[in-house]
């Protein structure tokens, strides 16, 4: 059986995105916590913004409008992002 | 930075003059603003959380009225402890005009902190700041049709070439209360005009509209709500708050307003700039992604490492320090003084004081100003130039897995590195931190390993100039105290990591003016308040020497300093001298000098940078973190020190 393709376009971890490419931002996990959400939202990582994965490790390191971004692998797992 | 260790430059204004706040996101160009307008210099530096208090001093355009330069806001309502210094400033300032400070290439971003300031019925100025960079990466703003929209004047400004100051000063007078730039969803506003109606009606405030604060409020800002249960109705207004905020909705209302606040600023951005393409692959990119680098970031911190100590360990601590102490000081200048003093004063104990072994100038200013002046004055330029480059902010990233390892995150990298320079200013930039937690550890750390500028001068002139391995041995040592430290640290305070999400600010070149500026203003602080210390610390040395006491603490001190610790008898001195500063100890062990072998030399150096911190440290400490835990700091640093001391002095033994 093959699964019913997905109704979007697929969502990936941003941790899980080529270095790099351009994504757009889906939805934050529940598992990151309130307050550092309202951090990401207020960096600028809302809507279905569109960023640039630089760097993986040490840490995952994107680019959102003209700001670098740096996210510990433990938030950036939870953030989901689909293809441009 | 030392800044903070001398009191604030400001002009002198009165206090309910009319106040005038640059507010803004960190790192925007608020300080540059700053001194543009006021002709006050504060600190500078390419990273946020540099100002971590606000300034205050008289407007150049208008000598009555007052300015202000507040702490970086990633957003408002407050939440971290610096954001909360610049929500009290709002709140309790005589308030008549904001200029928030913006940056032209984060407009989306910039706009949703208008989206919040727009609603606080102050009249409003945006200084859209950054335009150089914002060109340099294809991005035009129409500030014509930003001004339209928001009803307030926008000025385009470069802060640091002084482009649109002018305009800036000229507009101001112009400025109107904004128009708001969103309304919220039918429910939120339900909610927001419910606490509105309150608060105008039990808590009216002076400046600021009551909507702002309903919003603020609603959004669990603290200080709003601290200061509206100051007031008479307040505690009636923040009960109906508890009582509305669950109903709205599934999401929680503070993200419901900050969601809408941003959906808000994305469309506006979208219709005022306009994005270029192709233009984004800047030189500054470029350099700051080498710099965080997996692989290569690595090498270019050894660089660094290794340029910071040729310049200042080398250059500095050698060449310098060999110029002014032996050569100048040594042959010509003691001498002269001495001859003058004794034949002036005879040879009985009043000469001894200037010009004994203990004389206020042959050992007071001479160490003051042969031995550390040259040394911290090269570290103070390397650090300027360091500072302003972005660099810092960048080493939170490679060095965020050693900070996880001491359950802290890459954020402490900027307190601790800052701590090179005054330990006692690092220790205030600790509010940036996100959590008391981590506050306290790093605060625990500054007091008991970092080195400050002066000591680690001493640190360089007296190892450098034994071997590189001597030095290098002293760092591996610090380093892993600072781990195992740590570590303990991290398992004994209660509370939970948090993982690190940080902004990078763009690599720049240095501004030479800033750098110059910085470092002659933190050699004012070091000649007004160490130098003093130092005298008073001769002076002291001198009193107990002649009282015959010091024999009876280098006798007392015997098994620990010469048993345990493997040093002269007399370096015991040395930490006497290390109670008042320990870069004066420190210096106590560099005048025994030849007298060590390498590893008392490193043993010494190693005890004595993990030694007490100095009083004006301690002072911050016990106002940021209560006296208990400033006692609690120092009972546990000074057996830890003479321990590890120990320790290194065994091991060393065992393996050269
Ligand atoms: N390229 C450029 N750099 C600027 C401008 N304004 C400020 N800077 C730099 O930005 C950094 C932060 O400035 P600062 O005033 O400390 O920011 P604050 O945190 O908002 O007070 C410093 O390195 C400044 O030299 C500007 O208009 N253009
Ligand atoms: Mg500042």
């Amino acid at each position: 059986m093959t699964p019913p393709p997905p109704p979007h376009l697929e969502r990936i971890r941003l941790t899980g995105t080529p270095t790099g490419r351009s994504v757009r931002l889906a939805e934050f996990g529940e598992e990151i916590d309130p307050l550092q959400r309202e951090q990401l939202l207020a960096y600028g990582l809302s809507g279905a913004q569109s960023i640039t994965v630089l760097q993986q490790r040490p840490m995952t390191v994107v680019l959102c409008e003209h700001m670098e971004l740096a996210l510990e692998r433990d938030v950036a797992q939870h953030i989901w992002v689909e293809a441009e | 930075m030392p800044e903070s260790c001398h009191t604030s430059p400001a002009a002198p204004v009165s206090p309910d003059a009319r106040t005038l706040a640059l507010v803004g996101h960190p790192n925007v160009g608020k300080s540059v603003l700053f001194h543009r307008l006021t002709g006050t210099y504060v600190n500078v530096s390419n990273y946020p959380g540099t100002t971590v208090e606000v300034a205050r001093a008289a407007a150049r355009f208008d000598r009555a009225a007052s300015m202000l330069d507040t702490p970086g806001v990633l957003a408002l309502p407050s939440r971290s402890e610096d954001e909360r210094a610049t929500m009290r400033a709002l709140l309790n300032e005589n308030l008549r005009l904001i200029v928030q400070v913006g940056d032209a290439k984060n407009l989306r971003r910039t706009l949703n902190l208008t989206a919040l300031l727009t609603e606080l019925g102050v009249p409003l100025v945006m200084a859209l700041n950054m335009t150089d960079e914002a060109r340099a990466r294809g991005v035009t703003v129409d500030v014509e049709a930003l001004a339209e929209t928001l009803a307030t004047p926008v000025v385009a400004t470069v802060a640091t070439g002084g482009e649109g100051v002018a305009a800036l000063t000229e507009a101001l007078p112009h400025a109107k209360a904004p128009a708001p730039m969103l309304r919220y969803d039918t429910e939120t506003e339900q909610a927001i005009h419910t606490v509105t109606a309150l608060i105008a009606e039990r808590a009216p405030h002076p400046h600021l509209a009551a909507r702002g604060l309903a919003i603020l409020l609603l959004g669990r800002d603290k200080e709003v709500a601290s200061w509206i249960s100051a007031q008479a109705g307040g505690a009636e207004i923040l009960a109906k708050v508890e009582e509305i905020a669950p109903l709205v909705g599934r999401e929680s209302l503070p993200a419901r307003l900050a969601r809408e606040r941003g959906r808000a600023a994305e469309a506006l951005a979208k219709t005022v700039s306009q994005q270029s393409a192709g233009a984004d692959r800047t030189l500054s990119l470029l350099v700051g992604q080498l710099a965080v680098h997996p692989i290569w970031g690595w090498p270019l911190l050894l660089l660094m490492l290794l340029v910071v100590y040729f310049f200042v360990g080398d250059f500095g601590a050698g060449t310098l320090v060999g110029l002014l102490e032996e050569d100048f000081f040594g042959e010509i200048l003691n001498p002269a003084v001495t001859t003058f003093v004794q034949t002036h004063l005879g040879s009985g104990w009043l000469s001894e004081l200037f010009v004994g072994e203990y004389g206020l100038w042959t050992m007071g200013m001479t160490y003051a100003l042969a031995l550390i002046l040259p040394i911290v004055t090269t570290f103070f330029l390397a650090f300027g130039v360091l500072e302003d480059s972005g660099y810092f902010t960048r080493l939170s990233v490679i060095a965020n897995r050693a900070f996880g390892a001491i359950g802290l995150n890459g954020r402490a990298v900027l307190p601790m590195v800052l701590g090179l320079g005054c330990v006692t200013m690092a220790t205030l930039t600790t509010r940036i931190l996100n959590t008391p937690r981590e506050r306290l550890i790093t605060t625990f750390l500054l007091a008991l390993a970092i080195p400050c500028s002066a000591q680690l001068g001493v640190v360089f002139g007296v190892l450098g100039g034994i071997s590189f391995g001597a030095a290098a041995i002293w760092g591996v040592c610090i380093v892993l105290i600072l781990l195992v430290t740590g570590w303990l640290a991290g398992k004994l305070v209660k509370g939970q990591r948090v993982p690190l999400i940080t902004e990078l600010p763009p690599m720049r070149l240095p501004v030479l003016g800033n750098v110059l500026k910085k470092t002659s203003g933190r050699l004012k602080w070091y000649l007004v308040e160490v130098i003093p210390l130092f005298l008073l610390g001769t002076f002291i040395m001198f009193v107990l020497d002649r009282l015959g006491v010091l024999p009876w603490i280098i006798e007392a001190g015997k098994p620990v300093v010469t048993g345990w610790l493997g040093l002269p008898s007399e370096a015991s001195a040395a930490f006497v001298m290390g109670f008042l500063r320990r870069d004066f100890g420190a210096t106590g062990l560099f005048a025994l000098g030849n007298q060590l072998s390498m590893i008392q030399a490193v043993v010494g150096m190693v005890t004595i940078t993990l030694f007490v911190p100095c009083v004006a440290s301690v002072m911050i400490i016990f106002k940021e973190q209560g006296w208990r835990t400033a006692v609690l700091m120092l009972a546990i640093i000074m057996p830890v020190a003479f321990f590890v001391g120990g320790v290194v002095n065994h091991v060393l033994h065992l393996f050269l």
